[in-house]
């Protein structure tokens, strides 16, 4: 138990270490270095991180999320002493732990590829920690067993891991991290390599852990369910940067940016360039030609912040957008998915893209098995839930 | 007949060629092995007779008069000393090198380079080093100068061993309290020891039967067997049977060495080609 702070930290790899990944006869001198994702380059090298400032509370569950190459793995592997931090400060309990190496920080890390010792059983993997720390065997084994107890790993305490399953290797990984009660427990992705049911389970069961371990957590996915299930707050990264940090409550509903926006979510925001209009004080968004009253709300803050009339994005989750009879715009199915309690609809209207999502209470005898493709649909929009973008892609309201 | 069941005839073919095939490889063995357990006279009768008594005198003399039991010790003595330096040395140094950031291709081919050169371009050079820092006619001669070509050739093909080592067993290792040094003997060395069995038994083999730095560093109280055996060619003719007598005790050890390990060389020679 114990609280981490980061204090714009920056990470910077070098480019000598890109070249010498090139080889040799890799590149010529004058080649501009390959731009990977959209991280910054600079003079000493590829910036993976900056200006990342966190304060992370005792016994709190964090998530780090973003897509590829964000730099949320390396944020966790410079919190986990794996990785040197290039600038800025690390705090775990109150110490500085910039230059302390990853057996002092009292961390226990869980990774991706879950990493057991393959010559140890599951029992001198879970041990392993402890016995370097000259723990009393008797200590070691009770410590062991009640890990795989709640793990409920016993009867594999003999085995190899090679003769384990994947699941029950991701619960070794997790046993050998929490036998150590650390104060801050690291983990990387450590349901990626799971197939989805067990990837279900398995967040349950991190959700169990939790409330019974009760330490710290920083978890990175790039699993957006995870993010929301799993997070008592979210961080949520691009390109090195931090997007939004808020509860999963906070970044859906009141995404940050546009990127945010369409990062949380499943199925993805629609997006509509358009723009908002003020007519005799009133302002409003026009959208297929119909016109969408802001709310009392939305009018206030837009008075409260002096917004102008302006080209913006609108964002409406796909749950916003309802099948009606009468009015709304006409659409044509161009997919549809039927996904057991819902339809997800990809239609279009006026050669844009729209995903609705239809409850499958509101789908009638003749749509039980969803819609054909071409069929003509009309969709409401409800307006209490838009979101509006500026050019610099930040919400406005 | 099932699929993939051959007819009998064909079996039969197959086994025949196999013999054949084996007994052209072994034929020269095997007749080193007659001709190291029969007489002198008979050994050099042409054409052979088949019909011999067999004795061991000439391993008897080989081990009396001609001081074999010394340049067995010398042999052993230099290849173990250049296979554990060379082995202790090339796992620190390979698992170093296989950990840095990056491919390391220039330092790697660096290395491989120092193969391509022909030792006996090398053996004047290091014959003067030896010879300046007074170590003439002494094991360490000969255990640095196997050194340099078996040192390089440990520490490549131990690569590829560590390489098959994923990374993060070495930070969940670190994040588990161990040093580097802890890290190494306690997880990445028990995962490499077949790979390392495999490397220090071709280090071995490879000091074992070297001739041409033996023959120009090692002298009277130094001679290893490679250069013991070409000794037996004298001025009055080769001694045939003695020489046979001397190549099966040369081969002896290699061939229980070998059958010893034979479970560690290949699980080290086929390592990593199943994950």
């Amino acid at each position: 138990m114990a609280t981490v702070q980061l204090k714009n930290i920056k990470k910077i790899y070098p480019h000598s270490e890109s070249k010498q990944k090139k080889g040799l006869f890799g590149k010529k001198k004058d080649e501009e270095p390959e731009k990977k994702h959209n991280l910054q380059i600079t003079a000493e090298g590829t910036v993976a991180v900056q200006q990342f400032s966190l304060d992370i509370a005792d016994k709190e569950f964090i998530v780090l999320v973003g897509p590829s190459g964000c730099g949320k793995s390396t944020t966790l592997r410079m919190i986990a002493g794996l990785d040197t931090i290039t600038e800025g400060e690390l705090y775990i309990d109150g110490r500085l732990v910039n230059d302390v190496p990853p057996k002092g920080r009292d961390i226990a890390m869980v990774f991706q590829n879950y990493a057991l010792y393959p010559h140890m059983s599951v029992y001198d993997n879970m041990a392993f920690a402890l016995k370097l720390r000259k723990m009393p065997k008797a200590e070691i084994d009770r410590k062991v067993r009640e890990a795989a107890e709640i793990l409920d790993i016993t009867e594999y305490l003999d085995r190899k891991p090679k003769a384990l399953s994947g699941g029950q290797r991701q619960r070794v990984a997790i046993g050998r991290a929490i036998v150590r009660e650390p104060q801050v427990f690291l983990m990387d992705e450590p349901l990626s390599n799971l197939d989805a049911k067990l990837r279900n389970q398995m967040r349950s069961e991190i959700l169990k852990l939790r409330q019974r371990i009760d330490t710290t957590f920083i978890y990175v996915t790039h699993d957006q369910t995870e993010a929301m299930t799993l997070g008592d707050r979210i961080v949520i990264m691009r390109d090195g940067f931090i997007q939004q940090i808020g509860t999963p409550h906070e970044v859906y509903n009141h995404p940050h940016n546009l990127f945010v926006a369409g990062f949380i979510g499943t199925p993805q925001m629609n997006f509509f360039q358009t723009r908002l209009e003020c007519e005799n004080g009133e302002f409003y968004v026009p959208l297929y030609g119909t016109r969408f009253e802001l709310n009392e709300k939305q009018k206030q803050m837009i008075k409260e912040r002096g917004i102008e009339p302006q080209e913006i994005t609108l964002g409406i989750r796909p749950e916003h957008v309802s099948l009606c009879k009468e009015g709304g715009v006409e659409a044509e199915v161009d997919v549809s998915e039927m996904m057991g309690s819902s339809v997800h609809l990809h239609c279009s209207v006026q050669g844009e893209e729209v995903v609705v999502i239809v409850s499958g209470l509101e789908l009638g005898e003749e749509h039980a098995s969803g819609f054909s493709h071409g069929e003509k649909v009309r969709l409401h929009f409800d307006s209490n839930v838009l979101h509006l973008f500026g050019a610099d892609e930040v919400n406005l309201l | 007949m099932r699929l993939g069941q051959r007819p009998a005839y064909q079996t039969f073919l197959l086994y025949l060629a196999l013999v054949l095939v084996t007994l052209f490889f072994l034929l020269p063995l095997l007749w080193i092995l007659r001709t190291s357990l029969i007489t002198k006279a008979q050994a050099y009768q042409i054409p052979p007779n088949f019909h011999v008594q067999l004795t061991l005198e000439n391993y008897i003399e080989v081990l009396t008069t001609n001081k074999f039991a010394r340049y067995y010790l010398n042999s052993a003595i230099v290849s173990l000393s250049a296979t554990v330096l060379s082995v202790v040395f090339g796992a620190m140094s390979s698992y170093w090198l296989s950990r840095q950031p990056g491919n390391m291709t220039g330092a790697k081919l660096a290395i491989l380079a120092t193969q391509m050169i022909p030792p006996i371009v090398l053996v004047i050079p290091i014959n003067t080093l030896i010879r300046s820092v007074g170590l003439n006619d002494s094991w360490m001669a000969l255990v640095l100068a196997y050194l340099t070509f078996n040192l390089p050739y440990v520490i490549w093909m131990l690569l590829g061993f560590y390489d098959n080592v994923p990374r993060e067993l070495d930070e969940a290792s670190a994040i588990d309290g161990c040093s580097t040094m802890q890290t190494f003997f306690k997880v990445v060395f028990p995962l490499i020891a077949p790979g390392m069995m495999a490397t220090a038994v071709y280090s071995f083999l490879v000091s074992w039967n070297e001739f041409v730095f033996a023959l120009v560093l090692s002298g009277n109280a130094t001679r290893t067997i490679p250069v013991a055996i070409a000794a037996l060619e004298t001025q009055h003719g080769v001694k045939i049977a003695e020489l046979c007598a001397s190549t099966m005790l040369a081969i002896l050890p290699i061939v229980i060495l070998s059958s010893f390990i034979k479970k560690y060389l290949v699980n080290g020679l086929t390592f990593g080609s199943i994950k």
